[in-house]
């Protein structure tokens, strides 16, 4: 298990952290750090490691999250259930949407993605009699595991850890597995890829559908955790648009860089957050200007990502990562 | 009935509008091989530079239209220099992220600038409505419609007429060959942002009398963009001019079928499906997505 150290020192900080600090507010970044870094990976695995770059995926997210809030609020199911509810649907949806847009490369699958969440969050927002239209649905707090009604933000902690350990994981098989290998070949040289024998478009869908999946779970999990579900949040492009900043942020295609990406996110957010809160929401919008720019920065001087970036420093290189 | 003759005209309008906004993003497409994530946020930032000139100097948005012309080519021209050239080279991913990343900053911009609310600019002739034929129409509609004609005109007789935009036609056919020829490609890209940004800041300026200014504005009017652009074929500008007055049908026509709340599924379904059937658009080269040019 060569490469994995600072993964293992980063799950242990965030395991660890519930047992030293008890503040709420310390604990609540950590499951938002934890929760972004997962949704984060899961587009990893649709963006980085297939190379299939999607500014659509809050539309998996949306699906987990209304799939749990409406099965819970109209027929007092489980959020367990709406959970897997939730990620198969979104498989379903990755299934459609990666073999209609399989031919589309570049700018084309990107249209294609932001047209197709759009078409959810339009629906979402404006079937009044089954979604509540865009004043969107409370979560209703019901006590219990099963229900996911849980006050102690440790719970909660670990809930999202086994969620973000098990996204570090599949990142992990895909870059170390046969599967993975393939999948980068496609990323790199789509036409070579198939040349080779390596089933591009079938490896392509599955990658889409599996990251849809893994989304959905953690859109599921945000929902119950926030206990309210917004169409014109959940399913906007600027979720979309977090989720790859963070990757990009961190080390696109590579298992632990989303996780640092959304680290460092979410602790820009919350502190700018608690410092101008009070005196103007307008001066929120610093942290997205701040946003915009790192991101243009990034892609132009360290399009690899902060992880290979330090690892270069550190002599230690991630095995596989695309060059942007 | 005088359905079909107002709905021809509306269509007609509104037509007129997404073109221009349409024109710009597949000029940039066509020379510089960028699709603009960011176009929507100029449009806004257009709509925003007609509220304050409204609000703070009493301007009109017309007057606002001559005397902002030059501050909105120097806006395009700016954000060309200090954003997208060093990309103009780079491969798609760093484009598609560059342009999202410019689009998220001027939304942010505008938000600490003037806050989330819904602006207005109410000009004393905000309600006039013309009445023509049995047909009713809104005023500041038709001059929207009358500056974004006399724009596109007016680019695309810039581009087929003038010298720098044979030049620039050169170098959207390959912009190899046109360096060999001794054009400075690099002065191309800039103009052709810049020219490109020009004519969606005026659309904005001149849809800032008819619809509510929010720093989110952008990305309704930059998605109909999207989908006309791409049916017309990424790149073409008559196929956008043809293809803005084909979306503006459907939504016209749809609004009055179906209702306005369901109007904006219509034209991304049209989108998703000319993407699967057909990406290279009704008048594009077949195989331009796939090679991803």
């Amino acid at each position: 298990m060569r490469g994995t150290w600072p993964a293992v020192a980063f799950f242990a900080a965030a395991a660890l952290g519930p047992i030293v600090v008890r503040d709420a507010f310390f604990l609540d970044s950590l499951i938002l750090i934890l929760l972004w870094g997962a949704s984060a990976a899961a587009w990893n695995v649709a963006g980085g490691y297939a190379g299939q770059v999607s500014l659509g995926h809050a539309a998996f997210f949306g699906l987990g999250a209304y799939s749990a809030a409406l099965l819970g609020t109209r027929w007092g199911v489980s959020p367990w259930i709406g959970l897997v509810v939730g990620a198969v649907l979104a498989t379903a949806f990755g299934f459609i949407l990666g073999f209609l847009s399989n031919r589309l490369r570049g700018p084309y699958f990107v249209l294609a993605t932001i047209a197709f969440s759009q078409v959810l969050l339009i629906v979402a927002s404006r079937w009044r009699g089954f979604t509540s239209g865009s004043e969107g649905i409370p979560v209703p707090f019901r006590p219990g595991f099963w229900t996911l009604g849980i006050a102690d933000k440790r719970v909660w902690v670990y809930l999202v850890l086994v969620l973000a350990a098990l996204l570090y994981l599949v990142q992990l098989y895909l870059e170390r597995s046969r599967r993975g290998y393939q999948l980068a070949a496609v990323r790199e040289d789509e036409d070579a890829a198939l040349s080779l024998g390596v089933p591009a478009r079938r490896l392509k869908v599955a990658a889409i559908a599996a990251s849809a999946a893994l989304t959905a779970a953690c859109g599921t999990l945000w929902a119950q955790y926030v206990g309210f579900v917004d169409p014109y949040y959940v399913f906007s492009v600027d979720l979309s648009v977090r989720f790859c900043l963070a990757t990009i942020l961190g080390g696109i295609g590579t298992p632990l860089g989303p996780f640092l990406g959304a680290a460092f996110i979410t602790l820009l957010e919350t502190s700018l957050r608690a410092r101008f809160g009070g005196i103007g929401a307008g001066l929120v919008g610093i942290y997205l200007i701040i946003y915009g720019v790192v991101l243009i920065l990034m892609v132009r001087f360290a399009p690899q990502g902060l992880v290979p970036w330090i690892g270069d420093r550190l002599r230690w290189r991630p095995r596989l990562g695309p060059t942007a | 009935m005088h359905v079909i003759p107002q709905l021809l005209a509306s269509t007609i309008l509104l037509g007129g509008i997404y073109a221009l906004i349409a024109v710009g993003l597949t000029l940039i497409f066509g020379v510089m091989r960028v699709v603009n994530f960011a176009h929507g946020e100029f449009l806004m930032l257009g709509m925003y530079l007609a509220f304050w000139a409204f609000t703070l100097l009493g301007l009109d948005p017309y007057v606002t239209l001559v005397l902002g012309l030059p501050l909105i080519f120097g806006g395009g021209w700016l954000s060309y220099r200090l954003v997208m050239r060093p990309v103009v080279h780079a491969s798609h991913n760093v484009q598609v992220f560059t342009t999202v990343g410019l689009s998220i900053a001027l939304q942010a911009l505008a938000l600490v600038l003037w806050s989330a609310d819904s602006q207005f600019v109410r000009t004393s002739y905000y309600a006039v409505v013309v009445r023509f034929g049995g047909m009713a129409l809104n005023l500041a509609q038709i001059a929207a419609f009358a500056v974004a004609v006399l724009f596109t005109a007016a680019l695309f007789a810039f581009m087929r007429w003038s010298y720098t935009g044979k030049v620039m036609r050169a170098t959207a056919q390959d912009r190899h060959a046109a360096a060999l020829m001794g054009i400075d490609t690099g002065r191309v890209f800039a103009l052709t942002w810049a020219v490109g940004i020009t004519c969606v800041g005026v659309a904005g300026v001149v849809l800032a009398p008819i619809y509510p200014v929010y720093p989110s504005i952008g990305l309704q009017f930059v998605l109909i963009a999207y989908v006309a652009v791409v049916l017309g074929g990424l790149g073409d500008m008559v196929g956008a001019l043809i293809a803005s007055l084909v979306v503006a049908f459907v939504e016209v026509v749809g609004s009055y079928v179906i209702g306005t709340a369901w109007k904006e599924v219509l034209y991304l379904l049209l989108f998703i499906a000319i993407l699967v059937i057909r990406p290279a658009g009704l008048f594009g080269q077949r195989g331009a997505e796939v090679i991803g040019t």
